[in-house]
């Protein structure tokens, strides 16, 4: 192949834009596997269209799944603006969902209008422990984060998973293990009149807010030079440990919120298995933004729309809903085509 | 082998790297690439050994036209080529590289590596004292370009390309170079030697082409071209004044005393080390590399915690154990490697020149403020291209290390600290910078200046301590007289001043 035709057919795609290319790619592998599988393509992307965005309810879910995502994702992508891998917002969503509950559950008798705040900020910091805790064994020890922090995952959902079983198993769920039901006073306000709570716009507006700190703002420049060369860094008399402290505690903070928000406003009590995937799809999806902010917003809502569809393809289509999952690969495959295709390394 | 090459250009962006350039290079004999950095001297052998591709021109070997797309239609043709930035694995051993270099060794080797005899004797007859069982992290900078020549050679070149050898090399191991570059040459081999180094052209070369600003201004027979007209021709009509240092005041108070300075770092340490240096005062330290120089560059700028002593700056502790002010704006620095020790890669040369001083910027920093300040910073020191928003990465090394000299000298520290500061710059950009250092001193700042070149030491500085297995081996002033001691000193031998 000759290296002008490549760069002309580079060229004319530049102006499209990689979300559009990576939209047209996906499409086609979705379609190429709804064949493999021995399903109509059209008609198959249509039931998953009309699953995750056909009607208010079915936006409304797509939006429930967007939240945490959307939370997990920065989560991950500030520990990566000076260079560190976490894979911990699954469990950090955990931790914010424990010490959230356990503020919940002190106070029950009397639930009054502190229970939200106070709820919000102990899931918080529960999810900023758990991702300190990862950031100490880096920064003292040189633990590395993305081992520690793929293990503290189990700890923490394992640790949930005691807790309802035991401690906290409610009374009144006859052996179904949750905790209580939790009062209103805890929940998120809901949006325009659906499951949607105003984690998601939280979400939103945090990923603005740390968008414009992170590219504005001398602490921003100071985390990209950290991430850039540790070393000069340090010539410069820059403190790597209290940076990367510092965004492990933010990032923690985000995915416990994710927990808290997730266990009160959507699941109404505290169970097993409820942060459903949402911090490794984080993980994905800040990969995909590269750690941008505002990128992050949109492709959090594209993957909770996919995920969401999984049920309308159960239903409608009678296929698994894991059919989601792979579709949710091929997302991920395409945007990496794409990428490596435009990045390629120009020969010259 | 004769090769042609023939109107070759290449652009990056903006910069025309390689302008319409016509040159010729035969069989059994050197030729000498000269030019500054920047001058596309690299560029043009990376477009011949196919690292890049040429935007124009044709490329001719044996009359016959030859595209070449990749290194390995260049080795196909015939091209070997040893890069300045080492491709040797450090991890494996000597024997293990050569092997993984060499064409026949099977795709699956199992422990066969270790034993491999493939691809062994080119080293072996260039440097049969390199250790073929030793891992290339414990070779010296030399042996490890001995093997990395050793891998061209296996390809069995006709055309051998060797991109500035000599900058990373010792006295002893330049002249080894020298002579296995003529051995070449006897046999047949065509050698093209990039290098801004005018010994380097006396002791090998057969033809010069001097490049300027991405084209050849000149070439022709190495014996009509005396230093002086390689210097003209390479800089063109530049002002080459010889830097000097004023001459000391003998009452000039004492600025910094490095007072008995203990720390350690990877691989080596200091102890002990007690020097003073008066205001205005340029102190050379002198030694073998690899006995401390580096662990006492960064003790004195305050990156290293010393274990023992201090460093005190205009009667002020600045660093001891477990204390550390911030160095901004007091101590300029320039460490060695400063791709690894200095710049960000990825980030813009604008950020690049705030680093040592990010914390006295605005929470919001005003970026088209800090791209003008940079602007002017770039102008004045000559990094080319001079574009602020542009990744210090893809500065030539002559450049980043001009970079980092705008960074550091451009205040007025009470002391600086320069490890090797004109590695890699050429003989103009050394001057400048060297200009700089001393304006810096006249200006009254203390400068200890760390360099292995003991002939710049002697010329420019006023004292000379000779650092030896982390140690003060001496001071003298720096006076050709001494230059017996010193090199005692260097070697080890303390007793040598009294014989």
């Amino acid at each position: 192949m000759s290296g002008g035709t490549v760069d002309r057919a580079r060229a004319m795609a530049a102006p499209l834009g990689r979300p559009a290319l990576a939209a047209a790619a996906f499409v086609v592998l979705a379609a190429a596997f709804f064949a493999v599988i021995g399903r109509n393509p059209l008609s198959m992307i249509g039931v998953v269209l009309e699953a995750a965005a056909g009607d208010s309810y079915a936006i409304g879910e797509s939006l429930v799944r967007a939240t945490p995502i959307l939370l997990c994702a920065l989560a991950t992508a500030l520990p990566a603006r000076v260079g560190l891998i976490s894979v911990g917002a699954e469990g950090q969503f955990y931790a914010g969902a424990i010490a959230g509950t356990g503020t919940v559950l002190s106070m029950l008798p009397t639930p009054g209008w502190t229970m939200l705040p106070l709820m919000l900020v102990t899931g918080a910091l529960g999810g900023m422990a758990l991702s300190l805790l990862a950031g100490l064994l880096r920064t003292g020890l040189q633990v590395n984060e993305t081992i520690s922090t793929l293990l503290t995952n189990y700890v923490a959902a394992l640790l949930v998973t005691w807790l309802v079983y035991g401690p906290w198993k409610s009374p009144a769920s006859q052996g179904w293990p949750a905790t209580v039901e939790f009062p209103a006073a805890a929940k998120l306000p809901a949006l325009f009149d659906s499951r949607v709570h105003a984690g998601l716009l939280i979400g939103i507006a945090l990923a603005v807010v740390l968008h414009l700190v992170l590219t504005r703002s001398r602490w921003g420049l100071v985390l990209d030079v950290l991430r850039s060369n540790p070393r000069a860094g340090l010539v410069a008399g820059l403190d790597f440990r209290r940076n990367a402290l510092i965004v492990m505690a933010l990032g923690g903070a985000l995915a416990g919120l994710a927990g808290i928000a997730e266990t009160a406003s959507i699941q109404g009590r505290l169970q097993s298995d409820i942060a459903g995937g949402a911090g490794f799809s984080g993980f994905l999806v800040a990969w995909l933004a590269r750690n941008h902010c505002l990128r992050i917003i949109p492709l959090s809502l594209l993957v909770g729309a996919l995920l969401a569809s999984g049920d309308g393809l159960q239903m409608f289509a009678q296929v698994p809903s894991s059919v989601t999952l792979v579709i949710q690969g091929l997302l991920f495959v395409a945007v990496l085509l794409v990428n490596g295709w435009l990045d390629r390394k120009r020969p010259g | 082998m004769h090769l042609q090459l023939r109107s070759i250009a290449k652009r990056f962006g903006a910069i025309l790297a390689v302008d319409g350039v016509d040159l010729d290079v035969d069989g059994g004999e050197v030729l000498a690439l000269l030019g500054e950095n920047g001058a596309g001297k690299s560029t043009l052998m990376k477009l011949l050994y196919g690292v890049h591709r040429p935007d124009a021109g044709q490329v001719t070997i044996d009359g016959r036209a030859t595209r070449i797309d990749s290194p390995r239609d260049a080795m196909a043709s015939g091209i070997g080529m040893v890069f300045q930035q080492f491709s040797v694995i450090p991890a494996l051993t000597v024997r293990e590289n050569l092997a993984l270099a060499h064409a026949s060794t099977p795709w699956f080797t199992g422990r066969g590596a270790r034993r491999a005899t493939a691809g062994l004797a080119p080293l072996a007859a260039i440097a049969p004292d390199v250790p073929m069982d030793a891992r290339v992290s414990s070779l010296s900078v030399g042996q490890m370009q001995l093997v990395e020549l050793a891998k061209a050679l296996q390809q069995d070149p006709r055309l051998l390309i060797l991109d500035e050898p000599t900058a990373v090399l010792g006295d002893d191991e330049v002249r080894r170079l020298w002579s296995l570059i003529r051995g070449f040459a006897t046999r047949g081999l065509a050698v093209v030697l990039i290098t801004h180094k005018l010994a380097d052209v006396a002791a090998c070369a057969d033809r010069v082409a001097v490049m300027r600003r991405g084209r050849v201004v000149a070439s022709g027979a190495a014996r009509d071209f005396d230093a002086t007209r390689l210097l003209r021709t390479m800089v063109g009509e530049r002002d080459l004044a010889a830097p000097s240092t004023a001459p000391l005041p003998a009452d000039a108070p004492t600025r910094v005393w490095i007072r008995g300075l203990s720390a350690r770092g990877p691989g080596s340490r200091i102890d002990g080390v007690d020097l003073r240096i008066a205001r205005g005062e340029v102190l050379g330290i002198a030694g073998v590399s690899g006995h401390g120089q580096d662990v006492l560059a960064d003790a004195c700028a305050g990156v290293l915690s010393p274990d023992a002593g201090e460093v005190i700056v205009d009667g002020e502790t600045l660093f001891a154990p477990r204390q550390r002010a911030p160095r901004a704006g007091r101590v300029a620095y320039i460490p060695e490697q400063p791709i690894r020790n200095a710049v960000a890669p990825d980030l813009p040369l604008a950020l690049n020149l705030h680093l040592d001083r990010l914390h006295t910027l605005p929470a919001i920093p005003d970026r088209r403020r800090m791209e003008a300040d940079a602007r002017a910073l770039l102008t004045r020191f000559d990094v080319r291209p001079a574009d602020p928003t542009m990744a210090a990465g893809r500065l030539s090394g002559g450049n980043l290390q001009k970079l980092v000299a705008a960074r550091e000298l451009c205040g007025a520290p009470a002391l600086v600290v320069a490890s090797h500061p004109t590695m890699g710059l050429d003989l103009a950009a050394s001057a400048f910078l060297y200009h700089q250092l001393f304006a810096l001193a006249q200006a009254g700042s203390a400068v200890l200046w760390i360099s292995e070149d003991l002939d710049d030491l002697l010329h420019h500085a006023h004292r000379i301590a000779v650092l030896h297995r982390g140690r003060i081996a001496g001071v003298v002033p720096a006076d050709q007289r001494h230059r017996q001691t010193i090199g005692a000193w260097m070697t080890g031998h303390a007793d040598a001043e009294a014989a």
